[in-house]
């Protein structure tokens, strides 16, 4: 499968910004657009790739995601805000002894899954916001292995949790309950499906029709992996900034892959080519403005 | 009855004494010196092995080859309080060559083997990726060539091994060699503020 780059979503100007520190998540909304967390900020972004809409965190958000009734959630150093779609708060939900930095949030049925990057593994809670159980630290690293200091997952509709163990240069898979039910990739520096370094994959998402999208740091890489984990997909590194590491990711209902540029902080987007070849292909991108909601 | 010192005693002493003098006094200068001056250092900012933003070149090894100290005062230092205790450490492992049998690369990247693995608590026999790793730098080995710091540098690894002048090490050059030879200007004399 080849990937063209398609365009650069920035902010306020060609190639400008659409953060002032920080570029840290991006989630594709089931309705369209994409929420985008940076610095203290949730901007909402239309699939023209304007920001129509944006709003304050009470602290540095770090990730974000969309339950079934359109809330979104953002996860933040101790704690979880809700907002509704309009950016008004809706719940601060305070844990700081389970929540020392919230990277990613998932959830399955009536379960909410947190991951915790400072205690490196991911916490089960049910609608009431009571603890079930924690997944990932029964093992000798006691967590998952992350020297990024990222733990990124998602969960698919079979309720299987994907979660990324850049340490140990593999995803690995759980049920609810704790229990890993498989992995998948290896160390490597010499082929386009190992994942090489000290520490990748860092940044993961799951499509629709079960692919697996990651990206790597040093340098900065997106590959797609289909199904049966067999590499369908990569953009190398000349499509992103060589600095650029934890590179948040997210695949929308097209198939369009949505990966933040952390240094530039902009949101490079590729769209699956129809191709026989097999080879991976770019474009050369444009540039699209954001509004620059003040 | 105590005897006279004789003329040669005399001489013998006015001649230690001046030596005394001179040498208290050679040594009141040098130390003031150094407190005026302070001692060489690396300034990180400048260091093309430490610095951030340049990434897939090879480590400036003029540190080891310049220093007029047989295995240079210049020691690589791992901040164990960033280190990530990777299992594939870049900064052990060169991570070009190729993985054995079990998952990790079969080469070092130190050319002296100055690095020292050792892993933290059981190995899983079942999963060597299952463990997390201690790095511990022999210094009597390390001749600060930076290769192990260019490759822990970000984004690649956590930037926690760093190149240090060891000042019990360094003779304090007048013109430091190693000053003279770096590119970057990155050897400094580190300025302690005097009252």
């Amino acid at each position: 499968m080849e990937y063209a780059r398609i365009r650069v979503i920035g902010g306020g100007g060609p190639d400008k910004p659409l953060f002032d520190a920080a570029l840290r998540d991006i989630v594709a909304r089931p309705t369209g657009g994409l929420i985008v967390v940076g610095d203290s900020v949730i901007k909402l972004v239309d699939d023209a790739g304007r920001v129509e809409r944006q709003w304050s965190t009470e602290h540095p958000g770090y990730c974000a995601a969309v339950d079934a009734k359109g809330t979104i959630w953002v996860g933040e150093p101790g704690q979880i805000e809700t907002f509704n779609p309009k950016g008004e708060r809706q719940a601060t939900w305070r844990d700081p002894d389970r929540f020392g930095l919230v990277t990613a949030i998932g959830f399955a049925g009536e379960f909410v899954l947190i991951a915790d990057a400072q205690d490196r593994c991911i916490r089960r809670f049910d609608a009431s916001h009571k603890w079930l159980n924690d997944i990932g630290n029964d093992n000798n690293t006691k967590g998952f292995a992350i020297p990024n200091g990222y733990l990124d997952f998602n969960v698919d509709d079979k309720g299987i949790i994907h979660a990324i163990s850049s340490g140990k240069h593999r995803i690995e898979r759980y049920s609810l309950e704790g229990k890993m039910v498989g992995r998948f990739g290896h160390f490597g520096q010499r082929k386009p499906a190992d994942f090489p370094g000290c520490c990748n994959p860092t940044n993961m998402t799951l499509s629709r029709e079960g692919l697996t999208i990651v990206t790597e740091k040093a340098g900065p890489r997106m590959k797609v992996f289909d199904k049966s984990d067999k590499l369908l997909g990569f953009v190398g590194s000349d499509a992103f900034d060589e600095n650029c590491k934890n590179m948040p990711v997210a695949v929308d209902a097209r198939g369009q892959i949505y990966v933040g540029d952390t240094v530039k902080r902009v949101i490079v987007v590729f769209a699956p080519q129809p191709s026989e070849s097999g080879k991976t292909t770019e474009t050369k991108p444009t540039t699209t403005q954001g509004a620059g909601t003040p | 009855m105590s005897e006279q010192p004789t003329r040669r005693d005399v001489l013998g002493y006015a001649v230690r004494g001046t030596g005394v003098v001179a040498l208290g006094g050679a040594a009141a200068f040098l130390a003031t010196r150094a407190a005026a001056e302070g001692a060489w250092t690396i300034d990180p900012t400048k260091c093309i092995n430490i610095r951030l933003g340049l990434t897939g070149v090879d480590a400036c090894a003029l540190c080891a080859s310049e220093c007029v100290v047989p295995l240079s005062a210049i020691r690589a230092v791992n901040d164990y309080a960033k280190c990530g205790r990777c299992c594939i450490c870049p900064a052990y492992y060169d991570v070009t060559s190729e993985v054995g049998s079990d998952g990790l690369p079969m080469r070092k990247l130190c050319p002296r083997d100055a690095i020292e693995r050792t892993a933290i608590g059981e190995v899983d026999p079942d999963d060597p990726l299952n463990n997390f790793y201690e790095y511990i730098i022999d210094e009597d080995k390390c001749n600060g060539c930076g290769d192990c710091v260019m490759a822990c540098k970000e984004p690649a690894g956590l930037g926690s091994i760093k190149l240090e002048v060891r000042n019990d090490l360094c003779l304090d050059c007048n013109r430091c060699a190693i000053a003279q030879a770096c590119p970057d200007d990155a050897i400094l004399r580190e300025v302690k503020e005097t009252t």
